[in-house]
């Protein structure tokens, strides 16, 4: 039996295993799912080993445990392929907006629907299903190491010292990493770049409590509207970041790339899905699909202050809270970016109230040749299993250890991503396309065969 | 024979522990989950109400919590009435880690007694309760007639003790009507409150994508509605500290020298008000002093935001949705539906083609209030001050609104007299909050003050309308 039909036999196991593993709550951000994390992770340490991998271990991090196996079969001369994920998800509550406990999946036609469906658990069990497959086929023409982390939503605090001190048992040839998207169920897609992220809090404090916003309104900068006017000031009419410096580093866009990124930009149609009748936002130079992928953005994540229960309270805030993050794109470095928003922060704060900016997370924005013979295998894996052959994309999103791979591992990362557009991936009611699931598992397995194919050929 | 005076200061510990006892009532009426405590709040008071000789019950008022009605009406033909007026709910303490004992269970330190709801309004208007039980219990009689209107909604708008008042005023006749919920800055100086800002208070929603979007893949292409919204309320005051809205100043009178003159007598530095506030420096309007800032001047407040992710850790998303709850203070002659209606009609005009804005009214609105200081009762009241409480109070401006106070002034014709016995620094409506015990005792012996001086007051008003009466006869 051939890799691809021990997968077409198995599928419906494959699902039942999923929805398994997705049944179990491993949100990383949130400390009362402790011991979710801890059976997610052992969820996946007995698959690995049931599947045939070997060396599965727990690699116990100062957070939550690293989940690694290998199966090194394929001989010396064969290129070993590190593949990354991760087992941890966004948090999800029924009260965000899901239809149903995000916790329990759930089949709509062909649309399995869970937290972390796409994000990230369903993207590796692709891999963990093609590498069964290719085990149980005894044909497996690469060697492979799993490396499946738990704390990818938290900015990953743990996985560079990890790495950084098994440089030798983690070394490889490429890094694939299944935990982007593609353009359409039609149209796979290959994400070549991928956008660092700084997370932050700025604090506004005003009075040393909240007090009565009749006995005090008027005469006190209230922190609320003074975060607001902060805020108003982070960017000018045209979307455009105000932070001096903010661009400076930013690589420029040459017409051929601009060309190639086109082909994916975002249609009138799809807009229309996600925002209705809303008009589009950001630099006007710049296509939707450049906006996402090849420019950096300053964005809120959330604020809160005073009281925003039931009903009304007539309070004055002592205090705002921000949640701000950055995207940034090659060659911008994270902690210089940083310097400069809490630079201008600091500038533009008046002297009514006392700000705190604080970083929480750094990653670097990450970019990947397109003529490295691991991304034209990457090309023609997807093009033996789809009728077009995948767009170039940059990815607007961040997967922080991906440039941690690249300068620790000294290896290039390609991103086999399987998601779809609307798979509200850290919204509510996420889901996951089984016939991606299907394709996913199909075009991983052609992947491992044109990677080892091509690395005989350049041999 | 003990004098009512002398009842009060022998008794002053039971008093306290049935303070005590009400305090730890949490009667929220802003949150629904603690309906029944409110109720149960009003059937309390309704009890204590009867122990100290009053005939109670409680009135339901559709779709709020009851109001609590009392009466004692044996003063004879031709007493005055005086109506007080209280409210037995409290404000949410939900921030409990930031009180150091237990906003519901009472706690005395430092001559203080710390709960919520401590001076705003529950210890304030006990003193009301306390002042009759004393002269009922001393004199066995009272020297007018009294009611009492206890409401369980304040702190929600009030609205089922407007309606009532507006509605079935009559059974709430009297000559005046006495509140006690507001504050002084020094015991030496208290204050009688003679006008009182008015409020409207609104919620604004500002909406983007249909639902909370990854800002990996879509930062940079979509107007973020919590940046829309920040945008937004940022062009609601320009940099002096006005608010921007147009229209919003047309019907603020403009301050008469002696006036401004009157309210500046009441000093707030810059040395207390950094010490009160904890704030840096003083923000707002430059060419208006702090106090008439607060006292003559209206505001647009921020007084809530949420959007987003707000919890441990980090969550990289472009909310669907951000909203503010902001309310509006405002002084005589401002109307509140008129000022919503500049809100909304600013807002639409400000807010960007890329998200939505919608203006969700809530139910806090009420007109500014100004009382006369001239008339009999005020001049009662000032000497029941000196008389009971020791020292001279002054005339303020307060920047708080009491929607009920223009309420009652407006539709019973009777002057309000808002006789506060709270301290500015009391920590109302925050983590802390707490009422001097001398000045729970010192506001009893205020009241009983005022019940005699305004009964002789009003006897001697009558005497002499006889005489006159007599003597025009006799021409």
């Amino acid at each position: 039996m051939t890799a691809f039909e021990y997968a077409r036999t198995h599928h419906h196991d494959f699902v039942k295993q999923l929805e398994d593993w997705l049944r179990i709550p491993s949100v990383s951000a949130q400390p009362a799912h402790k011991d979710d994390m801890g059976r997610a992770a052992n969820w996946l340490q007995a698959e690995m080993t049931r599947i045939g991998f070997e060396n599965v271990e727990l690699i116990p991090t100062e957070g939550y445990p690293v989940v690694y196996g290998d199966y090194l079969h394929a001989g010396e001369d064969a290129p070993t392929v590190l593949v990354y994920g991760h087992y941890d998800v966004q948090p999800a509550e029924l009260s965000d907006g899901w239809d149903a406990d995000p916790f329990e999946p759930r089949i709509d036609g062909d649309l399995l629907i869970a937290r972390g469906a796409t994000d990230d658990k369903g993207q590796v069990m692709i891999q963990l299903k093609a590498a069964e497959a290719l085990i149980a086929s005894g044909n497996c023409p690469v060697n492979l190491k799993f490396l499946i982390e738990g704390e990818e939503e938290v900015g990953s605090p743990n996985l560079a010292t990890i790495v950084e001190a098994r440089v030798e048992q983690f070394a490889a040839d490429v890094c694939l990493i299944s935990d982007t998207t593609i353009k359409s169920v039609d149209q796979p897609s290959l994400v070549y770049s991928l956008r660092g992220l700084i997370t932050m809090e700025l604090i506004v404090t005003g009075p040393k409590g909240d007090l009565h916003s009749g006995g005090f309104g008027g005469m006190i900068h209230n922190p609320a509207q003074a975060a607001a006017e902060i805020i108003a000031k982070l960017h000018d009419t045209d979307g455009r970041v105000t932070i001096p410096g903010f661009y400076e580093e930013v690589r420029a866009l040459d017409d051929n790339e601009r060309d190639e990124l086109a082909r994916g930009d975002v249609s009138e149609s799809e807009w229309a899905a996600i925002m209705g009748t809303l008009p589009d936002y950001g630099e006007s130079a710049y296509r939707r699909v450049e906006r996402v992928g090849a420019r950096p953005t300053l964005e809120i994540n959330g604020i809160a202050s005073g009281y925003a229960g039931d009903g009304f309270k007539t309070v004055l805030p002592a205090r705002a809270v921000v949640k701000i993050s950055c995207r940034l794109v090659a060659d911008q470095d994270p902690r210089a970016i940083f310097e400069k928003v809490a630079a201008y922060v600091r500038d533009i704060t008046p002297a009514t109230v006392h700000v705190e900016l604080r970083a929480l997370e750094f990653g670097y924005p990450a970019l990947t040749p397109l003529d490295h013979p691991a991304t034209q295998a990457a090309i023609r894996a997807y093009a033996r299993n789809w009728e077009n052959p995948p767009l170039l994309m940059r990815g607007g999103g961040s997967i922080p250890i991906v440039a941690d791979f690249q300068r620790l591992l000294d290896l290039p990362v390609v991103l086999l991503g399987f998601g779809l557009p609307d798979c509200r991936a850290h919204g509510p009611n996420e889901t996951f396309s089984l016939t991606m699931f299907e394709k996913g598992i199909d075009t991983v397995i052609a992947y491992m065969h044109e990677l080892a194919e091509g690395t005989r050929n350049d041999a | 024979m003990t004098t009512a005076k002398e009842y009060a200061n022998e008794q002053l510990e039971r008093f306290l522990e049935e303070l005590q006892a009400y305090l730890r009532l949490p009667g929220i009426s802003t949150d629904a989950a603690y309906a029944d405590d409110v109720r149960a709040t009003a059937q309390w008071l309704v009890d204590h109400l009867e122990s100290i000789g009053c005939t109670a019950r409680q009135i339901e008022v559709h779709d709020q919590y009851p109001l609590v009605y009392a009466e004692w009406l044996h003063a004879g033909e031709g007493a005055a009435t005086v109506l007080f007026y209280g409210h037995y709910d409290v404000q949410p303490a939900e921030d409990t880690q930031n009180w150091t004992s237990p906003p519901f269970e009472p706690e005395r330190r430092d001559g203080k007694l710390y709960a919520r709801g401590a001076t705003d309004d529950k210890g304030q208007h006990f003193t009301h309760l306390k002042a009759v039980e004393s002269l009922l219990a001393s004199d066995e009689t009272l020297p007018v007639n009294v009611k009492f209107i206890i409401e369980g909604n304040e702190e929600s708008g009030s609205r089922g003790i407007l309606q009532y008042v507006q509605q079935q005023g009559e059974m709430l006749q009297a000559d005046v009507c006495v509140v006690s919920d507001t504050s002084m800055s020094k015991k030496e100086e208290p204050i009688i409150v003679n006008s009182l800002r008015g409020v409207v208070a609104f919620e604004v929603v500002v909406s983007g994508p249909a639902q909370d979007l990854h800002s990996g893949m879509y930062g940079g292409t979509v107007h973020n509605p919590v940046q829309a919204l920040a945008e937004i309320i940022a062009k609601l005051h320009n940099p002096d500290g006005s608010v921007a809205v147009p229209g919003f100043y047309d019907d603020v009178r403009d301050l008469l020298s002696h006036e401004r003159e009157q309210i500046n007598r009441d000093i707030w530095d810059n040395v207390s008000w950094a010490e009160e506030t904890g704030a840096l420096v003083p923000w707002g309007e430059e060419n208006f002093s702090l106090r008439e800032r607060v006292g003559v001047r209206p505001t647009l407040e921020v007084n809530g935001m949420a959007g987003g992710y707000d919890g441990t850790g980090t969550k990289a998303i472009i909310p669907a949705t951000a909203r503010a709850k902001i309310s509006c203070r405002l002084v005589a002659d401002q109307n509140p539906d008129d000022i919503v209606d500049k809100v909304h009609k600013y807002l639409k005009k400000i807010t960007p083609p890329t998200v939505s804005t919608q203006i969700v009214p809530l139910s806090v609105r009420s007109p500014a209030v100004l009382i006369e200081t001239q008339i009999d009762a005020m001049q009662a009241a000032i000497r029941a001050y000196e008389v009971g409480w020791g020292h001279t109070p002054i005339f303020r401006r307060e920047g708080g609104s009491i929607p009920v106070v223009g309420n009652i002034q407006h539709n019973l014709n009777i002057p309000v007299l808002l006789m506060g016995f709270g301290m500015s620094t009391d920590n109302l409506h925050a983590p802390n909050e707490h009422f001097h015990i001398d000045n729970f005792q010192r506001g009893i012996h205020t009241i009983i003050e005022f019940l005699n001086i305004f009964a002789q007051s009003q006897n001697s008003t009558t005497e002499k309308t006889t005489q006159e009466k007599k003597e025009e006869e006799t021409k």
